[in-house]
């Protein structure tokens, strides 16, 4: 059996078997299940209870300044006309009515007043939805036909189709595909960034380091390490995917969460093949430095604290996201775009966005591969020189200078 | 089996090791010995291809040594551990696998020795769990997994417990039994005179000695004599110094390049003192090997 393989089953079984692995798996999908579940029961209850404070009668007086109250829909209300605002106020106040609606002389610009019993914060929005109601209502039988009422009411909804060439273009749903390498990008980042830093400190940690290297070459020890920790990433994020994806299938609806028209997504091969490629060399160069960062530092408690600044590297390009996203070629989108900590991001941004040029392509990517080719040479010389330094960091300077 | 030749190491501007030969032959027990910090253990990291020498040859079987030549090592560094989350008989098999054993074989070994040692109960428990004495002994037997024609052990009796320490003696004269080459580096000379044929001292990178224990016996040793007598000895600070000194018992250290037949001349001429033992004993290795380190000060300082 190869070593690589050998390590890697040992480190896998390892992780897997870890309780800490299950819980930190476990915990995202059963925390989004149970802010779903929150948020599903919070709105059956809040939209019954409004629903049921809306229908609930009460005793009604108006007084119409705005002359645009019909007296029919008064009477269907079984509303009563006051003389003046003080009368409504004082009906209200002994009693003799539970709400008083004042309709102002030009309610586009002055707010209805309403005087009305307190019967709690919740109750007391069926006043608003009463006192509304019976001004549409009216105006729907000046207007004459409900259809025009509501377009009065609500913007028209407009569909948008626009071409690339003769071919229709996809809009927001060519985002959707490319725009998830980048969150996968970002999940796999956070969910393994700490489990790479600390990988290789717990050899070194146990000073079990020295004997391993002389059964296996320190590349092989890294490949199946790498290797174990990527395949339990991807148990992971299925592990967090699967229930969001079954909730978003079977309880669409009761959740209010709005639908996605597979048609309308762009399922365009450039960008996907460019997100893919953009990922996977933006996952091998941090986990590259990562592991160099975890080999060069004597404990896993000194690497935790590399930890953040790594993910700060990657969150810069969200402080020029509307540069980005608008202006592709100014110069910080530039920079962003091809400096080695910053690119992953910024150019999954931008080939989501689709203002990603094939020269920015090219570029992009060139650099990205040298970068990975680089990186992943330093981390190897620096698990050299430095897996054996138990109490002691090994600094970029001798990194670069010792040659033994 | 061994051989190293013209090594020299340099760590930044600091030379660690200077130009340093030596050879170990198959079969035999080796001592590698020098204070701390003379460069044993990073002639051994050396030796096992951790460490990229700056100049010379390290071989082992003629050949530079490489991770596929893992099944015929047994290696216990100073600096040493093992997988604490992991089961006993995990981390043995993975450690056999490692020396390219298959996973049924290492395990079938690997439980053989922990019935050896009492510690079959233990093989699903975690190392964390287990006592230090009984890490040890894992520890040692990781090491002897594949049998190895090379052992190589530094300081190996380091925080061993008496018990581990009978232990690791038995394994070292079984593997000399079974004709396995094996480098002890250690800081115990009476371990060193009982297992080792041969040794090597280092001392700041450099060679110092490099022969047979009973050669340097002969050769370095200052012979200590042991006095019984009557009366009075007047000391003579141009032929010996006292270690001890009572009524009627002495120990003299011969200076340097004096003979014994002079000291005996310069007693029988001293009035009153009857001598009833006279006794010409050798010097142990740790009194050359302390000999060796004061008289390099003493050149040291005078320079």
């Amino acid at each position: 059996m190869s070593h690589i393989r050998i390590v890697f089953k040992f480190e896998f079984s390892r992780i897997i078997h870890k309780k800490s692995f299950w819980i930190s798996t476990l915990a995202f999908p059963l925390l989004i299940a149970a802010i779903f579940g929150l948020s599903y029961f919070s709105h059956q209850a809040s939209s019954t209870s409004t629903q049921k404070a809306a229908q609930s009668k009460f005793s009604i007086a108006i007084e119409d300044k705005s002359h645009l109250i019909n007296p029919l829909i008064i009477s269907r209300y079984g509303a009563s006309i006051v003389k003046n605002k003080a009368q409504g106020i004082s009906e209200v106040k002994s009693r003799k009515i539970d709400a008083f609606f004042y309709y102002p002389p030009n309610p586009t610009k002055q707010s209805i007043k309403i005087f009305a019993k307190d019967v709690g914060l919740v109750q007391n929005y069926k006043y608003s939805t009463v006192a509304s109601s019976i001004l549409k209502t009216s105006l729907a039988i000046s207007v004459g036909s409900s259809e025009k009422m509501q377009l009065l009411q609500h913007s028209p909804k407009t569909t948008l189709t626009t071409y690339v060439g003769k071919k229709q273009a996809k809009g927001f749903g060519r985002v959707i595909v490319p725009g998830i390498f980048l969150i996968f990008f970002y999940i796999t980042i956070v969910l393994l960034g700490n489990r790479m830093l600390t990988s290789t400190t717990e050899e070194k940690e146990n000073r079990v380091i020295e004997m391993i290297l002389t059964s296996i070459k320190a590349r092989s020890l890294i490949i199946g390490k790498f290797i174990a920790l990527t395949i339990t990433g991807v148990i992971q994020i299925l592990a967090i995917l699967t229930p969001i994806v079954i909730g978003y299938i079977w309880f669409r609806s009761k959740l209010h969460i709005p639908g996605v028209n597979l048609s309308q997504i762009s399922f365009a091969i450039g960008p996907i093949i460019v997100g893919m490629v953009v990922f996977m060399l933006g996952y091998l160069l941090f986990s590259a430095i990562l592991i160099a960062i975890g080999s060069a530092v004597p404990t896993a408690k000194e690497a935790g604290s590399f930890f953040g600044f790594t993910i700060m590297a990657m969150l810069v390009p969200f402080y020029a996201l509307s540069a980005i996203v608008t202006s592709p070629n100014q110069l910080i989108v530039k920079v962003l775009t091809y400096f080695p900590l910053t690119s992953p991001v910024t150019l999954l941004l931008r080939n989501a966005v689709g203002n990603l040029s094939l020269y920015n392509e090219v570029i992009g990517i060139g650099i990205l591969f040298i970068s990975v080719i680089f990186t992943a040479r330093l981390a190897l010389r620096t698990f050299n020189y430095g897996i054996l330094e138990y109490s002691r960091k090994v600094g970029i300077k001798e990194l670069l200078t010792r040659k033994n | 089996m061994v051989s190293i030749d013209n090594f020299r190491m340099d760590l930044g501007q600091s030379r660690i090791i200077n130009n340093l030969s030596f050879e170990v032959y198959e079969g035999e027990t080796f001592g590698f010995l020098g204070s701390n910090g003379s460069g044993k253990t990073t002639t051994l990291r050396a030796l096992l291809g951790i460490y990229k020498p700056t100049a010379g040859s390290l071989c082992i079987k003629k050949k530079p040594y490489h991770p596929s030549m893992g099944h015929l090592l047994g290696y216990l560094p100073e600096e040493r551990g093992l997988y604490k989350k992991e089961t006993v008989l995990d981390t043995m098999v993975f450690f056999g696998q490692l020396k390219q054993m298959s996973s049924a074989k290492a395990r079938k070994w690997s439980l053989n020795y922990l019935e050896r040692v009492d510690l079959l109960d233990k093989a699903n428990t975690r190392i964390d769990r287990l006592s230090g004495g009984q890490q040890q002994k894992i520890q040692l037997g990781v090491t002897i997994i594949n049998d190895p024609q090379l052992l190589i052990l530094d300081e190996p009796t380091k925080g061993l417990d008496p018990i581990n320490r009978r232990l690791l003696m038995e394994i070292i004269e079984e593997r000399s039994k079974a004709n396995a080459t094996v480098i002890l580096v250690t800081h115990q000379m009476e371990e060193v005179e009982r297992l080792c044929e041969r040794i090597v001292l280092l001392k700041d990178g450099n060679r110092r000695l490099y022969d047979t224990v009973d050669n340097i016996r002969n050769q370095y040793s200052s012979n200590i004599i042991e006095l019984e007598f009557d009366g009075n000895i007047i000391v003579n600070d141009f032929l010996f110094q006292t270690s001890s000194l009572t009524h009627n018992f002495a120990t003299l250290i011969p200076n340097k390049d004096v003979a014994t037949s002079s000291i005996i001349k310069y007693l029988s001429n001293q009035n009153g003192l009857n001598i009833y033992r006279f006794e010409v004993m050798k010097a142990s290795l740790e009194d050359i090997f302390i000999d060796i380190y004061k008289d390099d000060q003493k050149e040291n300082i005078s320079i």
